[in-house]
C-alpha cells in the first residue's frame, strides 16, 4: 500500500467510526451522548496503549499473543505490592514495566534468534506467564484495592472527561510520531517489508526485532497497571480480552498483517471503532457468542479489505497469474 | 528418491525412539498397572484427541501454513454433538458425519481465503477460530449438555484387548499416510511447502492444493472434536489455548517442518503421544498443576528447536531442492 492510500485508510477508519457512532443513537438515544462518548474514549485507551505494542510487532511482520498474560501480570503485581495507601509505587510501577519488557526481549529473542514462528512463541510465553501467575498468586490474587494514586489517575475527571483519556493524547502524538516519522520508526517499516533488504542496507534487523517485542511487553505491562485503577482490584484474567482486542484494532486501522505498512494513528481509529462497536453489541444485549463471532469476522473481514486494497483491485488473481506467465516466459527462454 | 525419504523420516524415527524411553521411564514410574491393556487404553485415551488434531495440523504445515482454527473447530464439533441428542450406534455416526461436515465447512472457509484470496493464515485462521468459537457459544452457552453413550462408552473402551483408541488413531494414520504418500493431492502438499513457482511451473493446481490441506485439516479436527465427546462425555464450548499449542507441539517434535514442505503425519501422532506421556509423567511424580502451564510452553519451544534442528540436517543431506522437484516430476507427468 502506498503512503496516500494508507493515509485515506486511517482517514476511512476515522469516518466510519464516526458514521457508527452516529448511526447507534438509532440503536438507543443513550449511545449518542457525551457520557456514551467518554466510556468509548476511557475503554480505548487501554486498548491504544496495548495496541501500540501489538503495532509495533506486527510492523515487522509477528503477532504477540501474550500480550493479555503481560496485561494481567502487570495488575496482579500492581495489586500486590503496592496497597492502596500508595507504599513502594515509587519502585513497584518502574520494576513491573522492566518486568514487562524483559519478558518482550524473551519473546523477541525466540523470535529473532531462535527463529520460532511469531505465534507460537508468544502463545508459549503467554502460557508460560499465565502459569507464573498462577502460581505467584496460588490461584486468588490478593484482594487489595488498588493504589489509590492509580485509581485516581484512571478514574477521576477534568474539563469533563477522565484524566487517563487526557494523558493518553500525548501518548498517542509521541508513539505517532515514533512509529509513522522517526528515523528508528521508518527502520522497522522497512525491516517488515523486507528483512533481508534491509540487512543488507544495514539495518540490524535481530536488535530491532528484540526492541519491539520489549515495546510490547512494556505497553503491556503499563495497560496492566492503569487497568488496575479502572477496575478496583486484580483478577485472572483482567488482560485476557486485550490480546484479540489489540490484534483487532491493528488490523482495523490498516496496518498489514504481513508487516511493512502501518500507522499508529490508524490504529487509534481501530480501538476506537471497536469501543464504540462493543458499546452497541452490550446496547443490543449480545451473547458473548455473537461477540466473538462478530469479532473474528472484523478480523478476517479487516484483513480481507485492506489485503486486496494493497494487492490493488483485482489484483490478487492477477498476481498468480502474472507470475505464472513470467516464469512461462524464463522457462521458454531457457530452452 | 531415496534423499527425499530420508529428509521425510529421520526426524520421526527419532521421534518414535524418544517415545520408547518415555514409555520405558513412565511404566517404571507406573509400576506394572501401565502396560495392562487397561492403562494403555487410559494412557491411549487422553492423548488421542491432541493425536487427531496434529495429525490434520501437520498438512495445513507442510503447505508452510500455520492454522489456529482447529481449536475453534474442536470445541464446536464438541458443542454440537453435546446439543444435537442423537441416540445409538446410528446416532454416533450422524455424529460423525456431523462433525466432519462442520469440520469440513470450517476448512473449506480457510482455504478460500487463505489460497484463492493469498491471504497470510496465521491472521485468517485467528480470525475463523474466534467466530468457530463464536458459534460454539451461541449453540451451547455454558459447559454441559450430554454426549450419546454409543460415543461416550464405545470409544474409550476395549475391544476385545484391544483399546478403541488404539485403533482410531491406526486407522487415522494409516489413511493420512497413504494419502500423503501416494495421492497426486498428497505429494502436491509436499511440493508447494518445498517451493511454490517450481512447483507451478510443473503443471501442479497450487491454490486447489493449499484449499485441500486446509479442509482436510478442518474435517479432522472436527473429527477430535469427537474425541473431546467421547473423552469426557460433555460439551464444552471454550477453546483451549493451550491445547493450540500443544497440537504445534505435536507436529514440531514429529519433525514436521513450519517452514513446509518436510514432514510425516506418523511423526506427529507420535509427538502427541510423547505429550501426552511426558504430561501423564509430570501428574504422576507430583507437579503442581500450576507449573504444567510453564512446563507446556517451555517444551513448545524446545520441541521447536528440535524440529529445526533436524530440519537442518536433512537439508544438509539432500542439498538444494532440484533432485526432489524431478522426483515429483518424475511421478506426476503422464
Amino acid at each position: 500500500m502506498s503512503n496516500s492510500s494508507l493515509t485515506r485508510a486511517v482517514v476511512g477508519v476515522f469516518a466510519v467510526t464516526a458514521a457508527l457512532f452516529l448511526l447507534s443513537g438509532g440503536i438507543q438515544s443513550a449511545l449518542l451522548s457525551a457520557p456514551s462518548l467518554r466510556t468509548v474514549l476511557l475503554l480505548g485507551a487501554f486498548v491504544i496503549i496495548a495496541a501500540f505494542g501489538q503495532g509495533i510487532v506486527v510492523l515487522l511482520g509477528g503477532l504477540d499473543l501474550s500480550i493479555g498474560s503481560v496485561i494481567t501480570l502487570g495488575g496482579v503485581l500492581l495489586g500486590a505490592l503496592v496497597p492502596e495507601s500508595n507504599q513502594n509505587i515509587s519502585w513497584a510501577i518502574p520494576a513491573i514495566l522492566f518486568i514487562g519488557a524483559g519478558i518482550g526481549v524473551f519473546n523477541g529473542f525466540g523470535v529473532a534468534v531462535l527463529r520460532i514462528p511469531a505465534f507460537i512463541m508468544t502463545l508459549a510465553t503467554g502460557i508460560i506467564v499465565q502459569s507464573m501467575i498462577l502460581e505467584f498468586t496460588q490461584g486468588a490474587p490478593a484482594a487489595n484495592n488498588a493504589p489509590s494514586w492509580i485509581a485516581a489517575f484512571s478514574n477521576s475527571y477534568w474539563l469533563g472527561l477522565p484524566i487517563l483519556v487526557w494523558c493518553i493524547l500525548p501518548f498517542i502524538a509521541g508513539a505517532a510520531v515514533f512509529q509513522d516519522l522517526s528515523s528508528l520508526g521508518r527502520a522497522l517499516h522497512g525491516v517488515g517489508s523486507n528483512a533481508k533488504a534491509a540487512r543488507t542496507a544495514g539495518l540490524r534487523s535481530t536488535w530491532l526485532t528484540v526492541m519491539c517485542y520489549a515495546i510490547s511487553g512494556f505497553c503491556g505491562a503499563l495497560c496492566g497497571c492503569v487497568l488496575l485503577g479502572f477496575v478496583g482490584s486484580p483478577t485472572l484474567s483482567m488482560g485476557d480480552p486485550y490480546t484479540i482486542g489489540s490484534i483487532a484494532a491493528v488490523v482495523v486501522g490498516g496496518s498489514s498483517i504481513l508487516g511493512g505498512t502501518g500507522s499508529f494513528l490508524g490504529t487509534v481509529g481501530g480501538a476506537l471503532f471497536l469501543g464504540v462497536l462493543s458499546n452497541d453489541m452490550t446496547a443490543l444485549g449480545m451473547s458473548a457468542g455473537w461477540r466473538t463471532l462478530i469479532q473474528g469476522a472484523i478480523i478476517v473481514s479487516a484483513v480481507l479489505f485492506f489485503g486486496a486494497l494493497q494487492h490493488g483491485s483485482g489484483g490478487m488473481f492477477r498476481l498468480s497469474s502474472m507470475r505464472l506467465k513470467t516464469l512461462a516466459a524464463g522457462l521458454r527462454a531457457r530452452d | 528418491m531415496q534423499t527425499f525419504k530420508k529428509a521425510g523420516t529421520s526426524p520421526a524415527v527419532i521421534c518414535v525412539s524418544l517415545y520408547i524411553v518415555a514409555f520405558v521411564v513412565y511404566s517404571a514410574v507406573q509400576g506394572n498397572s501401565a502396560i495392562t491393556p487397561f492403562g494403555l487404553s487410559v494412557l491411549l485415551n487422553d492423548s488421542v484427541t491432541l493425536a487427531v488434531a496434529a495429525a490434520g495440523l501437520t498438512f495445513v504445515v507442510l503447505t508452510g501454513g500455520f492454522d489456529l482454527s482447529i481449536a475453534g473447530t474442536v470445541a464446536l464439533g464438541n458443542s454440537i454433538l453435546a446439543v444435537v441428542g442423537l441416540s445409538g450406534p446410528v446416532g454416533a455416526i450422524e455424529g460423525l458425519v456431523m462433525v466432519l461436515l462442520v469440520g469440513s465447512m470450517v476448512g473449506i472457509v480457510n482455504g478460500i481465503l487463505v489460497a484463492y484470496f493469498r491471504l497470510q493464515s496465521v491472521a485468517v485462521t485467528l480470525g475463523t477460530m474466534l467466530m468457530t468459537a463464536g458459534i460454539a457459544l451461541l449453540v451451547l452457552n455454558a459447559p454441559g449438555g450430554q454426549v450419546p453413550d454409543a460415543i461416550a462408552n464405545g470409544l474409550t473402551g476395549l475391544i476385545g484387548p484391544v483399546p478403541v483408541a488404539a485403533i482410531i488413531i491406526f486407522g487415522l494414520t494409516a489413511i493420512l499416510w497413504f494419502i500423503l504418500t501416494y495421492t497426486k493431492f498428497g505429494i502436491s502438499v509436499f511440493a508447494i511447502g518445498q517451493d511454490r513457482i517450481a512447483t507451478r511451473a510443473s503443471g501442479l493446481n497450487v491454490e486447489r492444493t493449499e484449499f485441500g490441506a486446509y479442509v482436510m485439516a478442518g474435517a479432522v479436527a472436527g473429527l477430535a472434536g469427537y474425541m473431546v465427546s467421547a473423552e469426557t462425555g460433555t460439551g464444552n464450548p471454550d477453546y483451549d489455548p493451550s491445547f493450540l499449542l500443544l497440537a504445534f507441539a505435536a507436529v514440531a517434535i514429529g519433525g514436521t517442518s513450519f517452514r513446509g514442505g518436510r514432514g510425516t503425519v506418523i511423526g506427529s501422532v507420535v509427538g502427541a503421544g510423547l505429550l501426552g506421556l511426558i504430561q501423564k509423567m509430570l501428574f504422576a511424580l507430583g507437579v503442581a498443576s500450576f507449573f504444567t502451564g510453564m512446563f507446556e510452553g517451555a517444551l513448545m519451544i524446545v520441541a521447536v528447536l528440535i524440529g529445526s534442528v533436524s530440519a537442518l540436517l536433512s537439508a544438509r543431506e539432500s542439498r538444494g531442492h532440484r533432485g526432489k522437484l524431478w522426483f515429483y516430476r518424475g511421478r506426476l507427468s503422464p
